[in-house]
């Protein structure tokens, strides 16, 4: 397409999601600072895809992510709904009354250091109230995070992080936070706990009023919108809410990309058994009416299945987390989402949402599950074809969407990602001569090499697979993942001294397969055997289905056949 | 607030070992003896301005300070006058109500048309047009993606590009329609043409309109189609097949005003325009919302005089007189449900007494001065907020609306009566576990 970028809205709805979210925005802003290093190959990502520029009152020229997000009342902690971009204190003070005033102050929030730090080393609060950003060396986006005058930034640590905004670096528009008032984030009462809950919160006039003017806002200001990319919880109500603005976005724009991310954050415990029946009953009905209205719906979590029995989490062989962190939990499935969207993300030839959920959703089927080898083992002296051989027959990725093990299950389409390798390391380095060990060896460019080995694992898979320079940036505030890794992210045997880990290659997978098909099958037997009398106040908030086992059963056929 | 005060009453009465049916039943009757009172002292009078100005005056100046109130009141009013048609029901909906964060709240101001939160996309449109006739339509002007999926109907680049030529004539086809229109009514004279689209329209397209003098707003928001055609004229069309002259409103202006990023379009200067907008101004998120709530009272207080055709004095004068004809009333009922009838007229009083409160006075101090001044003069008498002495509400222009008191009666009678028979129903139950 001639022209400018193929821009994409995102939708972050709930608290996880949230996180994931922060994760992925800080990524963005670590690239986009890095964009002025020569080193750097000239973008391969294109940043206003995701990215819209603006301007506040001042004439300031921001550039702020095309994000609309939905969170509960008391999640924000310290982080302003408004944000800090676009604050003018001489707006804030008004005279609105003439008699006497009784002052009562609300107690704040404890102040989070590090946002204050971040919000410091990002720009100025000048005396007549205006924020202004400091300098910025290419026009767009935030300076580098450390430069010679600034001192090094303040890193939260991972027991202060409650919430998402404790660690997010970057400056949202003020039009991107919307607060759902009517239930609290935390506390015993008033949760949002139902799927029927969060769909009856954008039946309300309004917040559906608010979502479509925050929707109009960035929308119409878009020339080539692709589609929108919904990062969704799916285990409480916000599953409810997705499916309506999955619903919302269909109706409005159709012909747009409507690709779904459904979050579970896990882990879970089997004596909890109302919360495990409510996340079964949120997640089924969730994806049975995202399923409805997207493009593509891809379930993410690092536990082990989406049933009732709680299985333990995921496994990485050369990554190691803790599962009760939503912290660490997120990090990981925002390395995979920001490797596996790649394709609609590129400068030159992008797949185009559309595109790309037409290719995956095999005679219909629109769920796929997603993988990623967090980092792509690649060791010094190695090269790719040495690296591929090395997985043997065995499924490379670590399955993130809680459907077990990919081995014994059939594929029948994918789209791969393999980033951050070296392009002197693309092909083999053998001496002429030498006869190559594998068909791999003899591949010329890097992309033949992933081609052929995609082809030989599976060889009746329709495969589409990118092949990108471009590491993932492990910039703090990302955890501490990788303790066998070199700072570009090879893998070292025993744990180097010294420098910390910078970036890594990261190999990702969407696949249309029928893993999926066996545990949403599972999830429907699940089902079944509850007996939804007994959680009527389930039903009640709102569910208007009736007999609820059986439309789920038939409607998950649907997504198998 | 009216029907909580009931709780106290309640439960003094069970201490004495009454039963709550009775009470109920004192409920029942005082609710009727009140909605007579109601009745009596309702004034039927002839909507016309003047007297809504009073009914929105009282509404807002409970809920902003007074000069602002003030601003609001006509605006209010005059808006809901503009919506207003002849054979059917007030629809509110058609007064957009739009906020621009700058100024001051006392900058609020009624627009006799309509005001959009977006502008023309290209840069060579005009950003300011008289006379202006106007298209309003959902039909899309932008190349969009196929359903079908794109290698089943191409096999070379050359074929791609045909369909990718196809789809474009397709689009450059229906923007020549609308160029064939506007050249057709524009003819030799200098009226605008404007095109507000509900569909997008791509870079393309706005460039090939631009270049024939068209101003093109795109993405319009679907609830703004309807109010479109009735503040200009003119129908939303859904396809360019058949377009005349006659699908076309008209303003007499528009214009584009910029805030910081955000872009308004002001379509003013309408015929007779059926569709107004309330442009809400302040320097804060917090204002305009306040700003906002009071107008949707005060237009709501507007609607219910309107379709009721009457009112009743406010200031807490109703409820001094209704208490004062139950307490009369009471004698005459016979047996315990005269306790119910003076609860009743007890939980009446809350309302003068807070008002009271909430201006500063003594409660107790200042209803009695009222109660004092209804008997003797025999009018219905509130209170002054200002001075916390008696006045008549009806001289001062302080007016309440019909329908909203006789609701509340209603509805508060329920509910007080379902508290009360739960707790009989629930102790009969615990009674039976017992025995």
């Amino acid at each position: 397409m001639a022209g400018g970028a193929r821009e994409v809205l995102t939708l972050q709805l709930g608290h996880f999601a949230g996180f994931v979210g922060a994760h992925w925005w800080n990524q963005q802003d670590a690239a986009l600072g890095r964009a002025t290093d020569a080193k750097e190959s000239p973008g391969e990502l294109c940043p206003d895809v995701l990215y819209r520029t603006g301007r506040t009152l001042h004439g300031q020229d921001t550039y702020t992510p095309r994000l609309i997000l939905m969170d509960l009342k008391g999640s924000l902690s310290s982080l302003k709904e408004e944000g800090g971009l676009y604050r003018d204190k001489q707006l804030d003070a008004a005279i609105a009354w003439q008699g006497k005033l009784t002052t009562h102050k609300e107690e704040l929030c404890p102040k989070n250091p590090y946002l204050q730090d971040f919000l410091s080393a990002e720009g100025v609060l000048s005396s007549d109230g205006v924020w202004r950003v400091k300098s910025i060396p290419n026009g767009k986006g935030s300076p580098p995070l450390t430069t010679a005058t600034t001192p090094k930034p303040l890193i939260p640590t991972e027991a202060s992080i409650r919430v998402w905004s404790d660690f997010l670096r970057v400056h949202l528009h003020p039009r991107s936070i919307c607060m759902i008032q009517k239930y609290n984030h935390d506390g015993e009462a008033g949760r949002l706990e139902a799927f029927g809950q969060g769909e009856s919160v954008l039946k309300e006039p309004k917040y559906q009023e608010e979502l479509e003017d925050r929707l109009h806002f960035y929308v119409e200001e878009c020339d080539y919108l692709q589609g929108f990319q919904i990062l969704c919880d799916l285990h409480d109500g916000f599953s409810g809410v997705g499916a309506k603005a999955a619903e919302l976005l269909q109706d409005e724009y159709s012909g747009r990309g409507i690709i779904t991310w459904g979050l579970l954050p896990g882990p879970y415990h089997r004596g909890e058994a109302q919360r495990n029946i409510y996340r079964l009953l949120n997640t089924a009905f969730g994806l049975v009416h995202l399923t409805a209205h997207s493009s593509l719906v891809c379930p993410l979590s690092l536990g082990g299945s989406l049933g009732l029995r709680p299985e333990p989490p995921v496994n990485f062989p050369y990554l190691h987390y803790d599962a009760t962190l939503p912290f660490h939990c997120s990090a990981i499935l925002a390395t995979a989402l920001d490797t596996v969207t790649v394709p609609y993300r590129l400068c030159s030839s992008p797949v185009s949402m559309v595109h790309l959920a037409d290719m995956l959703s095999f005679c219909g089927k629109k769920v796929v599950t997603a993988g990623a080898t967090i980092p792509f083992p690649l060791a010094p002296g190695q090269s790719l074809p040495d690296s591929l051989m090395q997985f043997g027959g065995a499924t490379p990725w670590t399955p993130l969407s809680a459907c077990g093990e990919p081995s014994g299950t059939r594929c029948f389409a994918q789209s791969v990602v393999l980033r951050g390798i070296d392009r002197a390391c693309h092909t083999s380095q053998l001496t002429p001569g030498t006869p190559p060990p594998s068909s791999l060896h003899a591949c010329t460019t890097g992309e033949e090499v992933l081609a052929q080995y995609l082809q030989q694992q599976q060889p009746r898979v329709m495969s589409s697979s990118h092949l990108l320079l471009t590491p993932y940036r492990v910039a703090p505030p990302y955890p501490h993942l990788f303790s066998s890794c070199s700072p570009q992210g090879m893998v070292l045997d025993g744990s180097p001294k010294g420098a910390a880990v910078e970036s890594i290659p990261v190999f990702g997978a969407l696949c249309s397969s029928s893993s999926l098909h066996q545990t949403l099958e599972a999830l429907a037997r699940d089902l079944t055997k509850l007996d939804l009398r007994r959680w009527a106040s389930f039903m009640d908030a709102g569910v208007e289905h009736d007999d609820e086992p059986s439309v789920f059963v038939q409607r998950s056929s649907m997504l198998q056949d | 607030m009216f029907g909580s005060s009931f709780q106290p009453a309640i439960a003094a009465r069970e201490a004495e070992g009454l039963h709550p049916r009775i009470i109920t039943e004192g409920f029942e009757a005082a609710k009727i003896k009140a909605l007579e009172v109601l009745e009596e002292v309702k004034v039927t009078k002839e909507m016309k301005r003047k007297v809504l100005l009073d009914v929105a005056r009282t509404s807002l100046r409970t809920k902003v300070h007074a000069e602002l109130a003030d601003v609001l009141t006509e605006a209010v009013v005059d808006s809901v006058l503009a919506v207003r048609r002849p054979g059917y029901p007030i629809d509110l909906f058609m007064v957009e109500i739009m906020e621009m964060k700058h100024k001051l709240g006392t900058d609020t101001k009624l627009i006799q048309g309509l005001v959009l939160d977006h502008g023309a996309r290209h840069p060579d449109m005009k950003k300011r047009v008289e006379d202006a006739f106007i298209l309003i339509c959902n039909v899309s002007l932008e190349y969009e993606k196929t359903e079908v999926s794109s290698g089943f109907f191409y096999k070379t680049a050359e074929e791609k590009e045909k369909l990718v030529k196809a789809e474009r004539k397709f689009i450059e086809d229906r923007v020549q329609k609308i160029i064939d229109l506007k050249d057709k009514v524009c003819a030799q004279s200098n009226k605008g043409f404007v095109i507000i689209n509900q569909k997008g329209i791509d870079p393309f397209s706005l460039d090939t309109l631009a270049k024939h003098g068209i101003v093109a707003l795109r993405r319009a928001k679907r609830r703004n189609m309807e109010r479109l055609s009735l503040a200009c004229g003119g129908m939303a069309v859904n396809s360019f097949e058949d377009l005349t002259v006659d699908c076309l409103g008209h303003a007499g202006l528009v214009y584009e005003y910029t805030l910081g990023e955000e872009k308004f379009t002001f379509i003013e200067e309408c015929v007779n325009p059926h569709s107004v907008t309330l442009l809400v101004r302040g320097p804060n998120k917090h204002t305009l919302t306040q700003i906002k709530d009071a107008i949707r009272d005060g237009l709501r207080a507007i609607k219910n005089a309107i379709e009721d055709g009457c009112m009743v004095p406010g200031a807490g004068a109703i409820e001094v007189a209704m208490a004062e004809a139950l307490v009369t009333y009471k004698n005459s009922i016979k047996g315990r449900a005269r306790l119910g009838v003076q609860a009743f007229a007890d939980a009446l009083l809350i309302i003068p007494k807070v008002l009271a409160q909430n201006a500063g006075y003594d409660p107790q101090e200042t209803l009695v001065k009222v109660q004092a001044e209804h008997v003797e003069s025999k009018q219905l008498v509130g209170i002054d907020l200002n001075t916390g002495e008696p006045m008549v509400a009806a001289d001062a222009g302080v007016w309440d609306n019909y329908c909203v008191k006789k609701q509340l009666l209603h509805s508060c009678t329920v509910i007080a009566t379902n508290i009360l028979l739960v707790d009989e129903i629930m102790r009969a139950g615990m009674s039976s576990l017992k025995g």
